[in-house]
């Protein structure tokens, strides 16, 4: 409750809002430097530079997605259908390879089929009045079927080294996935803080009705905001196809819940209106170190599960306190 | 400061038990890792156990890692890359994908650490191509265990009738070539059709819908082939649940503990028994080998079977036969190809035989 008074209140609650923010990310940002500390003690292959660049290359593709879906929440909205969408764009670039386009256009293809499912997620939402949950429960079944149809169930294999260094290359001895989420992180931030988008979107989180009234125009707003989350799926897909040097029609599967899961621990409340990329970013890294972690221990891929289950509540559980603390600072 | 603090309070927690993890530092005792597809597989399962048993009695430490669903290749590459920073000695691998996991092989390869593949061919076009290489490949021919359960559908059904394929994931070698199989045997009996192959992605719930669908849309069928255990026993349920156990033939692959029980019952007629066991303990043998020096063929098959009701013993005691059986193989190989392990590794693997079947007559 107390997050959708502030989010639309006048402007001093609004910098109170950004000060509690800060908190709240050097918290998930502590909590991420504590368990590097704490690997660093158990393994001496945790800090060494290339497994560094290593757990920061593998929080790339769930990081990307993750950005997208950081928008959404933040809209008060939730996309399931970015792991489907994965899979839908990379179809859709692999299917334009096949037939012959160069990959400059067939990543124009891939792009293309994620922006617009994002936007047809958008207008669901919109002009259709159906919730989040299921106007994207459904484009995450419509978009895996197309990529099962698309691609007949079968991978798609095969593309020029140039494109594979999407994945595979190092500008300066950075990977370039990492290169490129990091730009995806500091662009988003821009948006989020400098841009009327920005600051609509965590309006619309806040208080939809207070937003729509105090003359935003909502329903374009709001559905940039899948367009965007759509978007991002395709970028995070033309990664994954460079990587796996093929595009899956089963690619992407539960990275709809990777990617709320590194949102929610980044701080940004699912009910929408508070929170930041910066925090998301930290939950990627939170999530991809706490994986490479465990494989370095060699502990049991049960336990491994467990393990990130027991970070995602723990994560919550700290933001719930810090949030019912900081309502008690607002009152008083 | 408080809410720092409180913030990692958790992660600290977690921490705190990941240190504890690491107990007792393996010494300088080799560590090879075994990446699996998943470990929510019987199949998988059985081939740790042997693995493990090989490992503890040729001292080798053992970590065995997999992502939590079959089909992500992208994770299990994660895994490798980890386990390559963690530096392994050598990486035993059932690869989810033929063709994506070859970036994480040469890895591998660049990083000096031996690759053991087992169960799922890794693409040799796609290798050659990126310039990889496997040291040792230990599998069943899948394609002559498709051919077997053909053959096997083909004499049930005395060379004629519908006959319905439950696929695994597309794509994957394993399940493209018992179905290649399984079609070549099929194609040699004009009187027997295939009306359906549809995916079960390997997944037991999915057979079983698959199955359900199957049988409405083609009430005829008289035979169902599935291309793994899991998918068959999903089928055994939609069976059942159609009211139509004993009236079509069914045959899975891989003669899990559940299937043999299934066959015993009724209600499957036939597996191919793969081995999975013996698929590990080799490999952990064969890591062992090349890690002192030896070396291993390229291609090492594992002996497939069919299990009909006549030969699908009970359970626990197949299970607990089946490991002394199989260790004592390797002493015999080892005798018999002396030319292809150095002096010093048939001694080990001597000894491995000698430990992994205490009271089992080595011979």
């Amino acid at each position: 409750m107390s997050t959708v008074l502030e989010a639309s209140a006048a402007p001093p609650a609004g910098r109170r809002r950004a000060r509690r923010l800060h908190a709240r990310e050097f918290g998930t940002l502590a909590g991420l430097l504590v368990l590097c500390l704490a690997l660093w003690i158990a393994t001496p292959h945790f800090l060494t530079v290339s497994n560094l660049l290593n757990v920061v290359q593998q929080s790339a593709i769930i990081g990307i997605v993750a950005v997208g879906m950081t928008f959404v929440i933040l809209s008060g909205g939730i996309d399931l259908s970015v792991g489907s969408l994965v899979a839908l764009s990379g179809i859709a670039l692999g299917t334009a390879v096949q037939a012959g386009a160069p990959v400059p256009a067939a990543a124009a293809v891939g792009l293309g089929v994620g922006l617009a499912s994002g936007l047809v997620n958008g207008a669901l939402v919109t002009l259709g009045r159906i919730p989040p949950f299921i106007a994207t429960l459904g484009m995450m079944s419509v978009a895996r079927g197309l990529a099962l149809m698309l691609s007949d169930g079968r991978p798609i294999s095969g593309y020029p080294e140039s494109f594979r260094f999407l994945a595979t290359g190092h500008l300066l001895g950075v990977p370039v996935p990492v290169i490129l989420m990091l730009a995806i992180y500091a662009l988003a931030h821009l948006v989020l803080t400098r841009t009327l988008l920005g600051r609509y979107t965590y309006a619309i989180g806040g208080n939809e009705d207070a937003a729509a009234l105090s003359g935003v125009p909502v329903r374009a707003y709001k559905a940039a905001v899948y367009g965007i989350s759509g978007l991002l799926s395709a970028v995070t897909s033309l990664v994954l196809v460079a990587r796996l040097n093929s595009a899956q029609p089963i690619a992407g599967i539960m990275y709809e819940l990777d990617a709320i899961a590194a949102v929610v621990i980044g701080g940004t409340s699912l009910l929408g209106g508070s929170g930041s990329v910066a925090g998301t970013l930290v939950g990627a890294l939170i999530m991809a170190t706490l994986r490479n972690g465990l494989n370095l221990l060699g502990v049991s891929s049960y336990v491994q599960q467990v393990a990130i289950g027991v970070v995602i509540v723990a994560a919550v559980l700290v933001d719930v306190g810090l949030r019912r603390r900081a309502a008690r600072g607002t009152v008083v | 400061m408080r809410r720092l603090r409180g913030a990692s309070l958790g992660v600290f927690a977690l921490a705190a038990a990941l240190c504890a993890c690491n107990r007792g530092g393996p010494g300088d005792r080799p560590t090879v890792a075994l990446v699996l597809k998943t470990l929510n597989n019987d199949f998988f399962i059985e081939m740790t156990e042997g693995a493990q048993a090989a490992a503890d009695s040729l001292g080798v430490e053992l970590l065995v890692q997999a992502p939590e669903r079959e089909i992500d290749v992208e994770k299990q590459m994660q895994i490798i890359e980890n386990l390559i920073q963690r530096r392994v000695d050598a990486l035993l691998l059932t690869p989810s994908g033929s063709r994506e996991v070859v970036p994480a092989v040469v890895e591998a390869n660049a990083a000096g650490i031996p690759v053991v593949v087992l169960d799922t061919r890794v693409d040799e076009e796609a290798l050659r191509r990126a310039d990889g290489s496997v040291a040792t490949f230990i599998g069943s021919d899948n394609v002559e265990g498709g051919r077997i359960a053909g053959q096997f559908v083909a004499d049930r059904l005395g060379g004629r009738g519908p006959v319905a394929i439950i696929e695994g994931i597309p794509g994957h070698e394993t399940g493209d070539s018992r179905l290649r199989g399984f079609r070549e045997a099929i194609a040699e009996h004009p009187g027997i059709t295939i009306v359906s192959s549809q995916t079960a992605n390997w997944e037991r719930d999915q057979a079983f819908n698959v199955t359900q669908n199957t049988l409405q849309s083609h009430p005829e069928v008289r035979a169902i082939f599935a291309a793994n255990d899991p998918m068959a026993l999903g089928a055994v349920e939609a069976i059942a649940a159609a009211g139509r156990t004993g009236d079509l033939v069914l045959v899975g692959f891989d003669a899990q503990p559940d299937a043999r029980t299934a066959i015993r019952g009724g209600r499957m007629d036939a597996t191919v028994a793969q081995n999975p066991r013996e698929m590990g303990r080799l490999a952990v043998v064969s890591a062992h080998t090349l890690l002192n020096g030896g070396s291993v063929p390229p291609e090492q098959p594992v002996e497939i079977e069919l299990v009909t009701r006549e030969n699908a013993q009970p359970g626990g005691e197949a299970e607990a036969a089946e490991p002394e059986s199989a260790a004592i193989e390797p002493a015999e190989r080892a005798a018999a190809e002396p030319a292809q392990s150095e002096p010093g590794d048939a001694k080990g693997v001597g000894a491995a035989a000698e430990s992994a079947a205490p009271g089992g007559g080595a011979p």
